[in-house]
């Protein structure tokens, strides 16, 4: 089945409010300390990261392309109390990744996000419970993958010890792309864990497991077409691909290590390994033609202000 | 026939051995080091609830077996750190700091004297407290507070709680600061206009994780429920 382009949506409203919400939370007075009964404006923050990505196109390593990334992340947000026990908050965010061959690949976003949660006392080991909706346009420099990022789930942070701080949580993605080969929908749960090595110094690791809707763009191959659910020739690459969007399984590991620099300044590095498996392999060819993995090595400066 | 107490296998006198040497209990403290472990209110008799690098007790290298007591003198060096809590008092002594717990004149009043370095302290409700640094003297009662200290100025933080600040070159700079949640951190100059020796100054070196970690060694828990995490490092969203 091909993919066709679907209409294209008028967001400009949507985007207006969002642009709208962030001039609102930059234009809120105050510091960290309460402003008002209603809101506390937390400040700015500043990612600036350099990602090395040895699949691009999430591809079976015959098809596998490395690149390589800049990206800039600004976000401004606050809390508002509701109870002594709940509280909301409230973020508006947006930034651009470049790629250096790929330019395709190349996107600006913008998007919010509110959170809920819940904690029952100020017990140093109590959990905090939370959900959460996000919702981000992506605008790339292809035309395909346009469209619109969702998310909602639950979260739950608690301190194991002094030292380790455990947090997990279950999502559910909808993307909607142009191209309904960029539409899908999956389900991740994930496991983390922080461990505090002094005081400036933390070491993370975390693992997730996603299952639905999965992308890869590859040449074109029999056992793709058998599996895809919708296939397009994928517009992010100058050679002929095809971009096919078909059920998978992925496992997601990550490391990392976060370096502070006093309270507002961090040095994060980190290394995600990405392996995923169709859910349904075609009959004519092994799963393995499917399989990819992906390795990202990423740099990262991050500052509040 | 082997005489008794002497043991057939090996494996088994190994194990012997290493419990008879507190392996075991050694190796669950080392872990505890690493890994840190999850807090509770001390129990009778124990002052320290952990404690790294070099730290002194009256000059003495402390351990978590040392007991602290009023009249006691808590010295750091510079990356140290100890944690320890005095009756209904707890505190997180960073490297640096020299403190002494001085012995209440009355069974009212506490009183501490930061000689020189950081602490974060909390106080039991209804024992008013004195803390003493190189340019100020505070009063303070049932309250969570964060000190600096050096002979220019004191840093101080009222993170929850009611203080009375003076500077102790300027009987004129004087100021009662009630606070919920880090709503107004301070500097005590030592040389200052007249009536200007205390000033604003920003939020700096403590967090809310750290002050309910220290209620709990007392078992009390502070009087927010959300730590802010505005004070933490920036992190990367998972």
């Amino acid at each position: 089945m091909t993919g066709p382009v679907k209409p294209t949506a008028t967001n400009t409203g949507w985007c207006g409010a969002v642009a709208a919400g962030l001039a609102l939370l930059a234009g809120a007075p105050g510091t960290a300390s309460a402003d008002s009964d209603f809101f506390e404006f937390r400040g700015f923050r500043a990612e600036a990261s350099y990602t090395s990505d040895d699949n691009v196109t999430r591809a079976p390593a015959s098809d596998a392309l490395r690149d390589s990334a800049l990206g800039v992340r600004v976000s401004a947000g606050g809390v508002i109390p509701i109870s002594m026990r709940t509280r909301a908050s409230v973020q508006g965010f947006a930034g651009t990744q470049r790629f250096g061959n790929h330019t395709g690949l190349s996107n600006n976003f913008i998007g919010t996000q509110g959170d809920f949660f819940f904690r029952s006392s100020g017990e140093f080991g109590a959990a905090t419970y939370g959900a959460f909706i996000r919702t981000a346009k992506e605008e790339y420099e292809s035309t395909l993958r346009d469209g619109y990022r969702h998310a909602f789930g639950v979260t739950w942070l608690k301190p194991a010890t002094d030292k380790i701080q455990l947090s997990a949580g279950v999502t559910y993605n909808i993307t909607d792309g142009k191209s309904i080969v960029f539409d899908t929908k999956n389900v991740s749960l994930r496991g983390n864990a922080d461990w505090s090595l002094g005081r400036w110094d933390t070491v993370y690791a975390g693992a997730e497991y996603r299952r639905g809707d999965s992308v890869s763009t590859s040449s074109q191959s029999l056992a793709a077409v058998n599996v895809a659910d919708a296939i397009v020739p994928d517009d992010a690459f100058d050679d002929t691909r095809f971009a096919y969007r078909f059920k998978a399984s992925a496992l997601l590991a990550t490391l990392g290590y976060n370096r502070a620099f006093g309270e507002s300044q961090s040095l994060d590095v980190s290394w995600r390994r990405v392996q995923s498996m169709p859910l349904h392999p075609p009959g004519n060819a092994p799963a393995s033609e499917l399989r990819y993995v992906v390795n990202q090595i990423s740099v990262a400066y991050l500052a509040r202000f | 026939m082997r005489p008794l107490g002497e043991l057939d296998d090996p494996r088994r006198r190994i194990l012997i051995q290493a419990l008879a040497a507190g392996f075991f209990s050694s190796a669950g403290n080392a872990a505890a080091q690493i890994f840190g472990k999850a807090p509770g209110k001390l129990p009778a008799g124990q002052s320290i609830y952990r404690v790294s690098g070099r730290v002194t007790v009256n000059t003495q290298l402390a351990t978590l077996q040392t007991r602290i007591l009023p009249g006691d003198t808590v010295e750091t060096a510079p990356n140290a750190e100890v944690i320890f809590a005095v009756a209904e008092e707890a505190f997180l002594l960073r490297g640096g700091s020299r403190m002494v717990i001085e012995k209440p004149p009355s069974g009212l009043t506490t009183a501490l004297r930061l000689v020189t370095g950081k602490v974060l302290s909390v106080f039991g409700k209804g024992r008013p407290t004195r803390i003493v640094t190189a340019t100020s003297t505070i009063g303070i009662r049932g309250t969570g507070a964060y000190a600096e200290t050096d002979p220019e100025q004191t840093y101080f933080c009222t993170c929850y709680g009611v203080a009375d600040i003076s500077a102790n070159n300027d009987p004129t700079s004087k100021e009662t600061v009630s606070a919920t949640h880090h709503d107004k951190p301070l500097y005590i100059l030592a040389k200052g206009k007249a009536g200007g020796a205390i000033r604003r100054a920003p939020f700096i070196n403590h967090t809310d994780q750290e002050l309910m970690l220290i209620e709990t060694l007392v078992g009390r828990t502070p009087p927010f429920v959300f730590p802010l995490d505005t004070y933490n490092a920036p992190r990367r969203d998972y």
